[in-house]
């Protein structure tokens, strides 16, 4: 599979500040790269100096294999971006902002405006100033200039925020489609951690400005598992009886608290319960656990107690 | 080419649809009709003293009431309100994208940086043109209307000339505006100089080192002070050309290589 996105070492210091700290990166054609991080962990100066608005202090960064910079030099014909919040010319009309949009990204092709237009809906504001227009209409404006010239890239820095709920659906499934059928490439960072789950298929966190953890799509397979947490009094007796009563533990955490991941158990919870209670160390805990990306990613950057 | 057709394209379409360029236009206008309103003072004594402060302000910025007079008025308004007027203008092309929060759609598209900028420049070079031949024109009229003494087509050509002269001086200060309003990310940084600029220009006038300070030069040359010959040298031209040539170099640079974190 071809790379398209490649950054080697890629390192940012803003005086005393390092922002982004030694960052390797390789996305793949077709990829929809979710990129996660708390406030301030590196996320928009990554993706600025993935789109050459930054030079990094250190480390290269390569688009379809072409170095990105210095001096604002890149693949841009095939890259659309939305970088943090979206923003627009705000005296001019909705379809004048594309159309210097369309025409700084070298669009020829007539009739590319009002396809747009209507793919983003955003029809029945077309003619109004950009200033009049709702956050969530900024958002699909913004949307609407990154894919305007169709990329095979496009990062996108919180592409569903602002968007009521079926403008999450909508977006999320146009760049599920847009990925699909034309093999283009998403890297997006994103706060709402479900739309990242629902769409991406790899993940990347960062965290004080490094890389901490990638997950493919096998890990996130694994964290959208469900699993059966059982805490007793004495846990060597507890596994001991569950192993008897045929079920395989998947896992003992430091705690002592036994995880169990087989249907049988997930499905009847009750019945372990029995077990436990007949061999004499019944449960103090007994809890069914679908730990979530949202959970894994918070405890991983120390948001979660 | 096609990037810079692009970029002026763009340029346009904002310039047009946006107020700040037709009411800094409008502010063009004021001096060819507050000059007539003084050559009208000026004609008739009587009336001129009866009207006290305004009259006597006429009389310290025109003297008497002829075409020399008038359009000599309209070139000292060009080179003194048209560098605060062409600055106001140079800080909004470039510093709005920083208010608006737009110049991170202008760096990684097709159109290059250097484009984009060129563009820019073009766009206010354009405009300032404009404003000034309107002023010419609208000065031209005025004075017919108000039947100034002292008309000849050489006079007229000659007047023209110096009015774009003057203009063109001021213009070539606008590339460091550009660049304050790039680097400082907005309209307050530029507006700041361009009045710092403005003050100090004063100041070495005053102290006679207005040949050599840059900003001094167009309203030396407008002879606000006295002949220009006097008063201006080879070296104020090559330092304009120079201030010039230093802020576009520097703007060029500044939106190529810089950090854009906004």
């Amino acid at each position: 599979m071809t790379t398209i996105i490649q950054a080697s070492g890629l390192t940012k210091r803003f005086g005393d500040t390092l922002a982004v700290d030694s960052v390797d990166l390789n996305v793949a054609q077709g990829e929809i790269y979710g990129f996660l991080g708390l406030n301030g962990a590196g996320k928009t100066t990554t993706i600025r100096s993935l789109l050459g608005m930054i030079r990094p202090t250190r480390g290269s960064v390569m688009l379809f294999g072409v170095p990105v910079g210095p001096g604002g030099r890149g693949p841009w014909d095939r890259v659309g971006h939305m970088v943090e919040a979206p923003a627009a010319y705000p005296e001019l009309s909705v379809r004048q902002n594309l159309e210097i949009a369309a025409r700084l990204r070298g669009v020829k092709k007539s009739g590319t405006i009002g396809e747009t237009i209507e793919r983003f809906g955003l029809a029945r504001d077309a003619d109004r100033s950009a200033g009049n227009l709702s956050s969530g209409n900024l958002q699909r404006l913004g949307l609407a200039r990154a894919f305007i010239h169709d990329p095979e890239l496009v990062m996108l820095d919180e592409p569903a925020s602002n968007l009521d709920p079926a403008g999450v659906v909508e977006i999320r499934e146009f760049l599920r489609t847009f990925s699909r059928e034309r093999g283009a490439t998403v890297f997006m960072s994103s706060h709402i951690l479900s739309e990242v789950d629902r769409l991406a298929t790899r993940i990347g966190i960062i965290h004080k400005g490094r890389l901490i953890e990638e997950l493919g799509t096998a890990e996130l397979d694994r964290l959208r598992r469900r699993k059966l947490l059982i805490q007793a009094r004495d846990p060597v007796a507890a596994r001991s009886a569950l192993e008897r009563g045929g079920y395989q533990i998947s896992e003992e955490q430091a705690d002592g608290s036994l995880v169990l991941e087989g249907s049988r158990a997930l499905e009847s919870p009750d019945d372990v319960a029995v077990v436990l209670v007949n061999a004499g160390t019944p449960p103090t805990r007994l809890a069914l656990i679908h730990e979530d990306l949202e959970e894994h990613f918070l405890r991983l950057t120390g948001g979660l107690q | 080419m096609t990037d810079l057709r692009s970029g002026l394209w763009a340029e346009f379409l904002k310039a047009r649809r946006s107020l700040v360029p037709w009411l800094t236009g409008l502010g063009f206008s004021l001096a060819p009709i507050v000059g007539g309103l003084f050559m009208i003072i000026l004609k008739d004594p009587e009336r001129a003293r009866s009207m006290g402060l305004i009259s006597t302000k006429a009389q310290l910025t025109a003297g008497v009431a002829d075409w020399p007079s008038f359009f000599g008025m309209q070139m000292q308004a060009i080179a003194v309100g048209g560098a605060m007027l062409f600055a106001i203008l140079t800080a909004w092309v470039f510093g709005r994208e920083f208010s608006d929060r737009t110049a991170k759609d202008l760096l990684a598209v097709k159109t290059s940086r250097s484009a984009t900028v060129a563009a820019k420049f073009i766009v206010i070079a354009v405009w300032a043109t404009i404003a000034t031949v309107w002023i010419a024109v609208l000065g031209l009229i005025v004075g017919a209307v108000v039947v100034l003494p002292g008309w000849s087509i050489p006079l007229a050509v000659g007047a023209l000339g110096h009015i774009l002269a003057a203009a063109g001086l001021g213009l070539a200060l606008m590339p460091p505006v550009a660049l304050f309003a790039s680097t400082g990310r907005g309209y307050l940084t530029p507006v700041g100089w361009a009045f710092l600029t403005l003050v100090l220009a004063q100041i070495a006038a005053a102290l006679g080192w207005g040949s050599w300070f840059p900003w001094a030069v167009p309203a030396l040359f407008s002879e606000m002070l006295g002949p220009r010959a006097s008063q201006l040298g080879p070296h104020s031209y090559f330092l304009v050309l120079l201030t010039c040539a230093a802020g576009l170099a520097a703007t060029f640079a500044w939106w190529i290589r810089a950090d854009h974190t906004r």
